[in-house]
């Protein structure tokens, strides 16, 4: 199955939450790389402040071309949690 | 293969999101006081009746446009241990936008002492760096478990007031501890403001809590200064 991006490119589901893992990892310095998966939770396991969860938008917007809005960003919990929200935001399937 | 990858997305589905939802903790005053608990604390001196000690916020939040949210709520700083003019009653409205790499807040509050013999209503605008620098918004480092976030803006009411807010966390386990240290520069002179809290979470949402605060605070900047245990309520997305 694969869904259209805002700029009408089509993303696979695995092509899609692996850019998600990439950009959760970019933002976790310090954190071994295989320990980010789609189970880790962004507040418990990384750290991350209510505020802090934001920085995932902009990259969001700029290399998967999708606009979550902000609340809907600050109410993932988990980095599945927030493939989940950017597949759900994707055109509908080819 | 894609099929398998596109159940594991689905599979994933995230909790729909409300319209609006309800974050109750210590404050609505910020970010770190409303994850601070709700604190009751009961003090009981011989030959004197039982205190209480009450602080407690409730915010509703929703969404206004895709990089934009609203906040209202309401808090108090009470109890019988509080002299009236020590109480603080208040009730706020605020929009965040989100201006990566800066989140920027613009709101209003009205606040009052116990007796409602003083009131305060101001405008304000502040604004904190998502990010960037070692430990600001996450962990110093996966061993360290250490953050840090400060805010800076100012409140116009009576005169300006800018102002300034340091908070720092430190989580263990089911042990967390935190500190907000407030400044405000009134009429050319500084007031400082500092509560902290250590609390050990007994189930979700509920934790014994040591609490405590000194300094000046709006909106009567009358000296404060306790420490207590207590039992502890917070109601947010990740409890």
């Amino acid at each position: 199955m694969r869904r259209k991006d805002d700029l009408g490119h089509w993303w696979t589901a695995g092509g899609m939450e692996r850019a998600v893992i990439r950009i959760v990892r970019r933002l976790s310095p310090g954190f071994a790389r295989r320990r980010i998966t789609k189970k880790t939770r962004l507040h418990q396991d990384l750290g991350w402040d209510e505020w802090y969860v934001l920085r995932v938008a902009k990259p969001i917007r700029t290399t998967i071309h999708v606009g979550l809005e902000d609340r809907v960003v600050l109410a993932a919990r988990t980095v599945g949690d927030l493939v989940g929200r950017v597949w759900n935001a994707m055109g509908g399937p080819a | 293969m894609l099929g398998a990858l596109a159940t594991s997305a689905a599979a994933g589905q995230p909790a729909p999101i409300g319209r609006w939802e309800l974050l109750i903790g210590h404050s609505y005053s910020s970010a770190r006081a409303l994850m601070q608990p709700a604190t009751l604390t009961l003090e009981k001196v011989e030959g004197a009746p039982l205190y209480s000690v009450l602080d407690v916020g409730a915010l509703v939040r929703g969404s206004i446009a895709a990089r934009s949210w609203l906040e209202t709520g309401l808090r108090a700083r009470a109890g019988s241990a509080r002299t009236p003019s020590q109480r603080v009653f208040g009730a706020m409205a605020r929009v965040y936008r989100e201006l990566d790499p800066v989140l920027v807040a613009v709101g209003g509050e009205y606040q009052a002492d116990g007796g409602f013999d003083v009131h305060a209503l101001d405008a304000t605008a502040e604004l904190t760096p998502l990010g960037g620098l070692p430990g600001l918004g996450t962990w110093v480092s996966p061993a360290v478990h250490l953050r840090w976030r400060p805010w800076i803006g100012a409140a116009v009411g009576d005169g300006v007031r800018p102002y300034g807010r340091l908070s720092a966390d430190w989580v263990q386990g089911r042990l967390e501890a935190g500190v907000e240290e407030s400044l405000w520069l009134v009429s050319g002179s500084g007031r400082s403001f500092v509560k902290g809290d250590v609390s050990l979470r007994l189930v979700a949402g509920i934790s014994v809590t040591i609490s405590g605060e000194l300094g000046r605070s709006p909106p009567t900047w009358e000296h404060t200064g306790r420490a207590g245990l207590g039992l502890g309520f917070r109601l947010a997305p990740g409890d």
